[in-house]
């Protein structure tokens, strides 16, 4: 009898989660693969340290042991429900070898205790702590969710108590809770029923909950596991190449994602796996600074457009998801900082997927902030820098700095220094771009530019999403770099730095790039640059977001830093919790009017420090936190790391960075 | 050739000049011409109209043209296109024409070309791709009418002395959610555009504050013609409207003079006003890149030099 309501009831939830889950699999079946099944032995530790491990859930250490306690609690228990299926047919039948031995009937005493307490810690951060990272999360949801795990592991133990009241366990000293329970319970008859009552309850929860998960976002206790393996190897920084074969069918041309049915595998598996945590919101630089992206609400919003639709519909009908999941607004925000990424503990890749909603508004639609337009205009134009200034200028930096300027034929260099648009043209990176010349001279290193022959490196252009302009000047500076026999690089904007080392690759560059600190740290170490000691002064560095959280370069400016006597402090966000000056993802080309300013944010986190200098790495982050530092009226200098040890090294003066009021 | 209709637009002052620019073109493209003029006032137009060659003038001063946007007029378009079936129709690219144009082509699922600054006929109309770097023909494939809504300014108006038959129209108001417009407002704009002025006033940082843009104001009032700018530290800072800004994410300005006061220079500024015939800078700080780019540089405190020019300027016109 028993046997047959159980078949009854388990053929129900399988088909009932089967069918709820035909959307998600039919659009997973569907979608293009994300190319992600290279390095197993990378991807099969990062399962083991992501997942088994939870490493990126103790990044927060309550909400981590929260989890924990209830991931590696159902990793012990699963066996349990084994168990009681068994138990449900014949009351006496257990597991073989395992289901009576003393070790295992402690470990899932403990564990069961264990998800308990982690649900009463859950209930406790959302209850009494509140934090503001579940803003727009689906609360009643969670609510649900923990009151199902709570039920599942309380019929367990209840169960066993009963048992040991029953004497049907023979070893109850192995399980101190179970056996504490069991004196609520006699030895007769209401006992027995209570026994069977358990443990039918304890099935009947667990396959509910089977049947609620497809359309949830618990969801993730399935997904999250190929998620993870399909996260991105190496730099956090590397965006996928896109092929664009406009010789091809119409059918294969992809402009990046407008509609569903364009996101990837693994995009899909993002939407499907976020838990609603919100650990991306509270480090997004967007969503601190009141503009309406928060990639929590991304995902969330693409996942519930993705989830209406009908698997058998026709797909060409399907909805542009901008501005119909998330608006444009949202998709230009971002400023593709990586902190989301870093935190989220199942690997969704929230930058990919909107610099994909980019590069289909751009490149299909030609449709992105028009103040922006300059900065396109600009690097597909004849001068291919974001300022349009004149490539014959590029060396105007120069002066009477020895610098030896590579003409086509020359013998190459140990170092290309290639020195960027803004390190050419701006003129507060131009101190950067002479310092670090000054100290190359200094240090006797054998390095040489392009002068005119620099392009933009196109990272400007990607960010926003115009791949096709990147592949061009992609392709046309790998040439340049070939041609001159160039095998290092040193580099001093981050952002360059990043393209070279991580995507031009993918266009045939086979490059050793350094950035400025590494170099500069390196011929410190090396004592080919010495430092005069006596300088005075504090400085707190600020980490750029492509140096350091995409690349983890976080140690060669701080090493520079520390040689030039200069007492270091540190913000509160420093390292890879460092937060954007605001100048990714072109958003130095854009307006900034909703909510307050990203770099006066940051510039006030940097003042507050009490130091008096704040010394960054990157010409974005040089410009922007400057212009902050004015806005503020603030005494506090910027400066460059190079232009720093210039100072102590070369014994220059200091000068005010950029003049004028 | 088959008939070009002109949807010429009646606004509260009157005919929008744009009406008389598409009707001199659609006189040179042969085939007859005809007028659709709605709104209050519309049928006292069609002299004009008929003067500048529309042989009809279809007209209603329905008032609801006026409390309704888009659609009113493009049923009641669509009802005229069904009776008489012109070949092409010119819409003006201004906010009304745009509105009407994208419900009307929804009701007669024909081509729409948008933002045509040429059309040679029913099948060819001519525009600008990339920023306006690339000029593109197109072909109008599809049903007719074509719908060619055509950038104001493109062509002269130019008379031809004829006069129009009018014939009056009911409007047809479709059933369905009515959205109604509750307020007109034009935003005034005081002194020529700022891509247009022959000398432009800027001011940066160094200002301090939006008060001493009055100050750039009595300055550009007196030069007469000028504008005023602002770099975008100025912007950012909120004492003057994004409108005013200067520079590689804001306008750009070619004027034959530009006055930089309190501007430091940086990149992002340079960009946008390099191409000024004459700079003249006034800074405090010697250093200020700025002053590399001026023609005249000007080292001192801007409140005490800017008053000062201003009378300067003030005096010497008066005599």
């Amino acid at each position: 009898m028993s046997a047959v309501a159980l078949a009854a009831i388990l053929a129900i939830a399988v088909v009932v989660f089967v069918r709820r889950a035909r959307v998600r699999v039919a659009l997973l079946r569907a979608a293009p693969g994300a190319a992600r099944t290279d390095e197993v032995g990378t991807r099969a530790r990062r399962e083991l340290v992501h997942v088994l491990g939870q490493r990126k859930l103790f990044q927060k250490a309550l909400p981590g042991l929260m989890h924990a306690f209830i991931f590696w609690g159902f990793l012990v228990l699963f066996p349990t429900i084994v168990e009681a299926t068994i138990a449900v047919v014949d009351r006496d039948g257990t597991l073989p070898l395992i289901g009576q031995a003393p070790w295992f009937l402690f470990l899932v005493d403990v564990f069961a205790t264990l998800v308990a307490v982690g649900i009463a810690i859950a209930f406790y951060i959302r209850k009494v702590q509140r934090p503001d990272r579940f803003r727009g999360s689906h609360m009643e949801e969670a609510d649900k969710i923990l009151f199902a795990i709570l039920g599942i592991v309380s019929t367990l133990l209840l169960w066993n108590a009963t048992k040991i009241a029953l004497g049907m366990t023979a070893h109850p000293g192995a399980e101190p809770v179970a056996n504490a329970l069991s004196t609520l319970f006699g030895p007769g008859q209401p006992t027995e029923t209570l026994e069977r009552v358990f443990v039918w309850a304890h099935i009947l929860i667990v396959l509910g909950f089977l049947t609620y998960l497809p359309k949830s976002k618990h969801l993730h206790i399935i997904t999250a596991i190929p998620n993870v393996y399909f996260a991105k190897n190496g730099p956090s920084g590397h965006l996928a190449k896109l092929k664009i074969d406009l010789e091809g069918s119409e059918e294969d041309i992809r402009f990046g994602v407008a509609t569903a049915k364009d996101l990837s595998k693994k995009q899909l598996l993002d939407l499907f796996s976020c838990t609603e945590c919100g650990r991306c919101q509270e480090v997004c630089p967007a969503w601190n600074t009141g503009k309406p992206l928060s990639p929590k609400l991304l995902i969330m919003d693409i996942r519930d457009a993705v989830a209406g639709l009908d698997p058998e519909g026709e797909i060409e009908l399907q909805p542009p998801l901008v501005p119909n999941a998330v608006t444009d607004e949202v998709v230009w925000d971002c400023v593709t900082c990586g902190a989301c990424m870093r935190e989220c503990p199942v690997d969704i890749e929230h930058v990919d997927t909107i610099v994909d909603l980019r590069r289909n508004l751009v490149m299909a639609e030609s449709r992105f902030p028009t103040e922006a337009g300059a900065l396109l205009r600009g690097v597909e134009g004849p001068n291919e820098n974001p300022w349009s200034q004149p490539a014959s200028a590029r060396t105007d930096w120069i002066g009477d700095i020895p610098v030896r300027v590579l003409d086509p034929g020359d013998p190459a260099p140990e170092y290309l220094f290639w020195v960027g648009c803004a390190g050419a043209f701006d003129d507060r990176a131009k101190k950067t771009t002479q310092s670090v010349a000054r100290l190359l001279n200094a240090a006797g290193v054998d390095w040489a530019v392009f002068g005119g022959r620099e392009r933009c490196t196109g990272d400007p252009a990607r960010r926003m999403g115009h791949e096709y302009l990147f592949q061009m000047l992609a392709e046309q500076n790998v040439a340049t770099f070939a041609d001159a026999g160039i095998t290092k690089v040193v580099a001093t904007c981050a952002h360059c730095f990043n393209t070279l080392a991580n995507e031009y690759p993918d266009y045939g560059a086979t490059l050793e790039v350094v950035h400025h600190t590494e170099l500069l740290s390196h011929l410190l170490a090396e004592q080919r640059l010495l430092t005069t000691p006596g300088t005075n002064g504090s400085v707190t560095y600020h980490d750029a977001c492509y140096l350091g959280r995409h690349n983890g370069r976080y140690d060669a400016p701080r090493d520079v830093l520390e040689s030039t006597g200069l007492t270091a402090t540190e913000m509160e966000r420093a390292r890879e919790r460092s937060f954007c000056c605001g100048a990714g993802g072109a958003r130095m080309w854009m307006e900034e009017d909703i909510g307050t300013r990203i770099n006066d944010t940051r510039f006030a986190e940097a003042a507050g420090t009490g130091a008096d200098t704040l010394a960054v790495a990157c010409p974005y982050c040089f410009v922007m936190l400057d212009d902050a530092a004015k806005a503020a009226g603030s005494d506090m200098r910027v400066a460059d790391v190079a232009t720093l040890l210039a100072e102590a090294t070369l014994g220059d003066t200091a000068q005010p960075e950029a003049p004028g009021p | 050739m088959g008939a070009t209709w002109v949807y010429a637009e009646v606004t509260p002052e009157g005919l929008h000049p744009s009406a008389l620019e598409l009707l001199t073109k659609a006189r040179s493209l042969g085939g007859d011409v005809a007028a659709v003029a709605l709104g209050p006032g519309a049928t006292a137009t069609a002299a004009e109209l008929g003067e500048h060659g529309a042989a009809t003038v279809y007209a209603s001063d329905d008032q609801v043209f006026v409390d309704q946007p888009g659609r009113p007029a493009a049923h009641t378009l669509k009802a005229l296109i069904d009776q008489h079936a012109p070949a092409l129709l010119l819409l003006p690219g201004t906010y009304e024409g745009r509105d009407v144009a994208g419900c009307l082509q929804a009701l007669t699922g024909s081509t729409l070309m948008a933002n045509a600054t040429d059309v040679s006929g029913p099948d060819r109309a001519r525009t600008e791709i990339f920023g306006g770097t690339k000029i593109v023909d197109v072909d109008l494939a599809g049903p007719e009418p074509k719908l060619v809504l055509v950038r104001p300014k493109s062509f002269p108006a130019e008379p031809s002395g004829g006069t129009a038959t009018v014939v009056p129209l009911e409007a047809v108001v479709p059933p369905g959610p009515v959205a109604t417009v509750i307020e007109r407002h034009a935003e005034a704009a005081s002194g020529p555009k700022l891509e247009e002025a022959i000398v432009v006033v800027a001011g940066g940082r160094g200002l301090g504050g939006p008060e001493p843009f009055a100050m750039l104001d009595e300055l550009a009032a007196a030069i007469g013609g000028a504008a005023v700018g602002a770099s975008r530290a100025a912007v950012d800072a909120g004492w003057v409207p994004y409108a005013y800004q200067v520079g590689q994410t804001g306008k750009t300005v070619k004027p034959e003079v530009y006055i930089a006061a309190g501007i430091s220079g940086a990149l992002q500024h340079v960009v946008g006003m390099k191409g000024a015939k004459r700079i003249v800078a006034i800074n405090k700080d010697v250093d200020a890149p700025i002053l590399k780019i001026a023609d005249l540089g000007v080292v001192g405190d801007l409140f005490q030099i800017v008053p000062a020019l201003t009378e300067e300027v003030r005096r010497r016109a008066s005599s």
